[in-house]
């Protein structure tokens, strides 16, 4: 091997420049041989060393998977080999993620009691085969049944607009290691928000494609009915890219609708004219004022004066509580009746609720579901998009437990997902869109009809070219650039040990 | 180098607490729900998480409330389609 495919090959970037770099500027550096997929992976390895103590948001590096596969990307395009879409771009994946050699976490001290993935994850293996590169498994809330990014076990993880602020969740790591620009690309999950709540509150792009679309096989689920999985990036072409990938139908999943791949890329610069867009009304307004300017900017951006009634979305939110809780318990009745102690006692004592609900009361949830969706389903008559807030504040301090909504104190745990559950509960796609508010960035969900993920990530597209959202460089990345001391990092972090393979 | 030293966490003002705030209402019928249903469902309880598993039936059963008046049909299906 020649040495240039051995060591950093970076000749026209700084580390700097690297440290912003999104996975589509890499995949045509890494494609046009400008830089290689080895350089990448030591920049980024570097980066995660240094600045996730601080973050909280990796549980495993998988450093010598990930130099093994640059190599062989660099490898690749040394024999002439057509690089893929995403040729050497870093990634990590929330870790209920399978991924081969180490145990599924999931969030859960429990878990790690198994005997490691014998094979990854279709989405893992979808990513790679596009030439991105596995970097490792980030932290999450406990069995994806939280909102706040906080974590018993693995401690919380923290903003990185501000370390003592929550990331949200349950895909805590996934968007902080994204907004901290450790990676620029990662997967999470979403049941009831969990993808939408921490981009929202990371000030980052989060796509939760249609319940269906991406396969969840070699997944740790939470709620079958429910759960979806999606990526996170800085910018929507990211977003896109990665989402072309990982499309197609897969047998391994029995949720995984057997549709055509339909790519989104390549109709991103179609632009927003001729999209009918409409702000959701009554249930989905909010007086926080970060939340109103957010959803203000956007609608004017997209020069919309539309609102829509999304009905009974307050009785979906509650359908959804009903269909989390029970199914969640079912999946874990086992564990709560063996091991009830080793759980993160917020997610317990929800989950032993939910194992006292009838099933006469599931079956009720899920009898609304289907009438709900079909009047949620008939706005998309008349309009290709729906705005609302992807969250009811911005990030809450670590260890808040309430927030005001309008006049009234809110548990925080529970309600970040406000907004949020009323539109997974019928499957829609959507795209978490962050607007660059100061002192703290907050999302707008731009919510399309089933499988039209295109026109949610074209919306978010324009207004990202319209400067009205955007993923905004972390505090670390503005004030204190590479080779800040790690003796800064938040007490209760220093010197666990991240897993390596 | 000194750590840095972390912020007490802001709480929201508590001047309203509403009726979702409040904690499990000892004798309530979930209270009684909760001690007897455990040990039917062979359930690990330990006596300290009673308070809190009953706040969180309390809460589930306020939203299956409101699922529950919404009137449907008896046609209605279920949202999951079974397919043979």
């Amino acid at each position: 091997m020649k040495p240039s495919q051995r060591r950093c090959f970076v000749p026209n970037a700084s580390k700097a420049e690297l440290d912003g770099m999104t996975a589509s500027s890499i995949a045509a550096a890494v494609s046009s041989g400008a830089i290689n997929a080895v350089g990448i992976v030591e920049a980024a390895l570097a980066r995660i060393r240094e600045r996730d103590p601080r973050l909280n948001s990796f549980t495993a590096v998988t450093e010598r998977r990930a130099m093994l596969r640059a190599q062989a990307v660099d490898a690749g395009r040394a024999r002439g080999e057509l690089a893929g879409p995403l040729a050497g771009v870093p990634f990590a994946v929330k870790n209920l993620f399978d991924i081969a050699g180490l145990p599924t976490l999931a969030g859960s001290k429990i878990n790690r009691d198994n005997p490691p993935a014998s094979r990854d994850a279709t989405l893992i293996a979808r990513l790679e085969s596009a030439g991105a590169i596995l970097l490792g498994a980030l932290n999450m809330g406990e069995y994806a049944y939280d909102f706040t990014g906080e974590n018993v076990h693995d401690g919380a993880v923290r903003n990185p607009h501000d370390l003592e602020r929550m990331s949200g969740g349950s895909s805590s790591g996934s968007a902080a290691a994204v907004a901290d620009g450790l990676v620029p690309l990662s997967l999470g999950s979403d049941t009831n928000g969990s993808i939408r709540v921490p981009s929202s509150l990371c000030g980052i792009f989060g796509l939760k494609p249609t319940y269906g679309r991406l396969s969840r096989a070699r997944t740790f689920p939470f709620v079958a009915s429910l759960d979806h999985l999606g990526p996170f990036a800085r910018t929507p072409h990211d977003l896109a890219l990665a989402y072309d990938a990982m499309q197609g139908f897969d047998p391994d999943d029995p949720t995984c609708v057997d549709r055509p791949v339909e790519p989104v890329t390549p109709l991103l610069e179609l632009g927003f004219r001729g999209l009918r867009v409409a702000v959701a009304s009554e249930y989905f307004r909010c007086k926080n004022t970060a939340v109103s300017s957010a959803i203000e900017r956007v609608a004017a951006a997209l020069d919309t004066n539309f609102e829509v009634k999304i009905p009974e979305a307050e009785r979906a939110r509650s359908a959804a509580f009903i269909i989390t809780a029970t199914e969640g318990a079912s999946l874990h009745l086992d564990r709560l009746r063996r091991r009830a102690r080793d759980f993160d006692p917020a997610v317990r004592d929800r989950l032993l609720a939910g194992a006292m609900l009838p099933a006469s009361l599931v079956v009720k949830a899920q009898k609304f579901r289907r009438w709900y969706r079909s009047q949620v389903l008939l706005l998309f008559g008349k309009f290709d998009a729906i705005l609302a807030p992807a969250t009811p504040c911005t990030a809450p301090f670590i260890g808040q437990r309430t927030f005001m909504h309008g006049d009234v104190e809110l548990p925080v745990r529970a309600n970040l997902g406000l907004y949020t559950q009323p539109i997974s509960f019928v499957g829609l796609p959507v795209v978490a869109a962050p607007v660059p508010l100061k002192p703290l960035p907050i999302a707008v969900q731009i919510i399309a009809a089933p499988w039209r993920e295109d026109i949610a990530l074209r919306l978010a597209h324009a207004l990202e070219s319209l400067g009205v959202a955007g993923a905004t460089p972390s505090a670390y990345q503005i004030k204190a650039p590479l080779g800040a001391s790690d003796g800064d990092q938040p007490a209760g972090r220093r010197g666990r040990s991240q897993n390596c393979i | 180098m000194k750590s840095k030293k972390r912020k007490k966490p802001k709480l929201a003002p508590s001047k309203k607490r509403p009726e979702r705030l409040s904690k499990a209402r000892t004798g309530s019928n979930e209270t009684t729900f909760v001690a007897a249903a455990a040990p039917t469902l062979r359930l690990q309880m330990d006596p300290a998480w009673e308070a809190s598993v009953t706040f969180n039936l309390q809460l589930l059963m306020r939203h299956a409330a409101l699922v529950n008046e919404f009137a449907l049909p008896d046609e209605a299906e279920p949202a999951p389609v079974f397919r043979a």
